[in-house]
């Protein structure tokens, strides 16, 4: 589903944010990245989403090479991606619905079916009755919901999430990644990059470490620390 | 909650207009004053063409011929004059014409030609009339060359002033159009960037969602289109309606000007080119300020 050959990044100022990465993820996989900030996470979940193009190396995301793609083709390659950010990047002009609405507007859905798919995917999310909302009616973890149900509403095949839970409380953070690991059980491929080491303690899945932009640690079964 | 494609563009366009009260109303008013001149200028070129039909019915050029030729000299010189471009209409005047003519005018005091009778002394003319005002001064040089004619009359003044009128008026209108048409489109573009500097964040949701440039640019440059349209709403009917009045008043006060009533075609066409000089406007505005977004 993913795959990075001698990825490299260098930055215009001459920073080095990843150095010669390999790694290969499989289609259903819940991959955790860890490591200090300013290590480089960001800049490999950009790079999958194609934010930032790689100055060496081969990516491949569900079956598009990211560097020969053209300019065109980026919104159709991410509309089979979700993204989720530690600052939930929501509307604040519109309601939670609209917010939701959005990620299927943009491909030129339209109607009823919008209504009822934002609804279902509302009810996923917890959010019930909170649908005519404002973004700054909710919490943070209500909003990062709202994010997770726009991230996931066109079912993607891969979810990203960038410190998804940097700016919430611990137990908001578990629900938070429960909403996550119940998109993989679906099939979803997931890649993480957190802080959150209680959470990557418990939930064992496989865990990524970098460290000054090189992979350093890939266990199958990690833990946060080696 | 709005869910469809359309619903999404006139939203936004709706938004984006009514959030920026104030530029839109300048951009849509600069839009007015540059469709309202160039509203002025069809006017007046329309005017111009009018004029130059009844001025030129009666403007004609005189060519004298020279008394020692022959009737077939003459009758060459006449087919020459003919044969030249933008000529509508020669007449022969012969040596007896023109004596007629001339008894005609002094009817009443038939003795002061009494003796001319066997000794004429006028010229044999040819009498031109063009199809253009403004190609009179050219065609009298160029029957000045004709060998025969001795002479050649016109009123130089009114139909080299009426031409350069022409010219200049019209010339200092579109000046003025191009002018304000281009601070209307600048006044667009700034208006449009404003928006699209407070919608960065927005843009930058849309992108990650997945949406195409095309859905990112369209409310822009329909916001652009719909400020153009209106002001060429405005700049229309500012300028058909100072026109209508400018005709009554003319005709009441100024009976014996020329001067064309404005015919619903008229007014039709006229509003269909500004309207799309609106939209052309709108359209420029709105995509240059985009431009610099559309190449990253």
């Amino acid at each position: 589903m993913i795959r990075m050959k001698d990825v490299s990044k260098v930055y215009d100022a001459g920073v080095l944010a990843l150095d010669r990465v390999n790694l290969e993820i499989r289609k259903g996989e819940f991959v955790f990245v860890v490591g200090p900030s300013g290590a480089g996470k960001s800049t490999l979940i950009k790079l999958l989403y194609r934010q930032e193009v790689p100055t060496e190396g081969q990516v491949v995301v569900a079956g598009n090479d990211l560097g020969t793609m053209r300019r065109r083709e980026i919104p159709y390659f991410r509309r089979k991606i979700g993204v989720v950010f530690q600052d939930f990047k929501l509307l604040y002009d519109r309601t939670v619905a609209e917010n939701i609405a959005f990620a299927l507007i943009v491909t030129g859905a339209a109607g009823r079916d919008v209504t009822r798919r934002v609804m279902q995917m509302i009810s996923v999310v917890g959010l019930k009755g909170r649908q005519n909302a404002y973004p700054n009616q909710l919490s943070g973890g209500e909003q990062q919901r709202v994010a997770i149900a726009r991230a996931l509403i066109r079912n993607p095949e891969i979810l990203l999430a960038d410190e998804p839970t940097g700016n919430l409380d611990p137990k908001t953070s578990l629900e938070i990644f429960r909403l996550i690991e119940r998109a993989n059980i679906y099939g979803t491929t997931v890649v993480v990059a957190t802080h959150a080491r209680h959470i990557v303690d418990s939930m064992r899945k496989r865990v990524i470490e970098i460290k000054s932009g090189s992979v350093v640690r890939d266990d199958r079964r990690g833990a946060y620390d080696r | 909650m709005r869910t469809s494609l359309a619903g999404y563009l006139l939203g936004e366009t709706g938004k984006s207009i009514w959030r920026n009260k104030l530029s839109s109303l300048l951009s849509c008013g600069t839009t007015a004053l540059a469709l309202f001149l160039l509203g002025v200028a069809f006017i007046i070129n329309l005017n111009l063409g009018f004029m130059f039909q009844v001025v030129q019915k009666q403007m004609e050029i005189q060519v004298y011929l020279d008394k020692e030729l022959s009737e077939d000299a003459y009758a060459e010189i006449y087919e020459a004059v003919k044969a030249m471009p933008g000529v509508a209409e020669v007449k022969y005047v012969s040596k007896a014409d023109a004596l007629e003519e001339l008894k005609e005018m002094f009817r009443d005091k038939a003795s002061v030609l009494e003796g001319l009778g066997e000794d004429n002394p006028l010229p044999a003319s040819v009498r031109v009339n063009m199809v253009e005002a403004a190609m009179i001064p050219e065609t009298v040089a160029a029957i000045e060359q004709i060998p025969g004619v001795d002479d050649v009359e016109y009123q130089a003044e009114a139909a080299s002033r009426l031409a350069s009128l022409g010219r200049v008026s019209q010339a200092v209108s579109l000046g003025g159009m191009a002018v304000v048409g281009l601070v209307a489109i600048m006044v667009i573009s700034n208006s449009i960037r404003l928006t699209v500097d407070a919608k960065r964040h927005e843009i930058a949701i849309m992108k990650l969602v997945g949406a195409t440039d095309e859905l990112i640019v369209g409310p822009f440059i329909l916001t652009g289109i719909v400020l153009g349209v209106l002001g060429g709403v405005f700049g229309a009917s500012l300028a058909i309606g100072l026109y209508s009045w400018v005709v009554s008043t003319i005709q009441e006060l100024l009976p014996f000007v020329p001067i064309l009533n404005l015919t619903v075609e008229t007014a039709v066409d006229m509003l269909i080119v500004m309207l799309s000089t609106g939209v052309v406007v709108g359209v420029l505005g709105s995509t240059i300020s985009l431009r610099r977004y559309l190449r990253v």
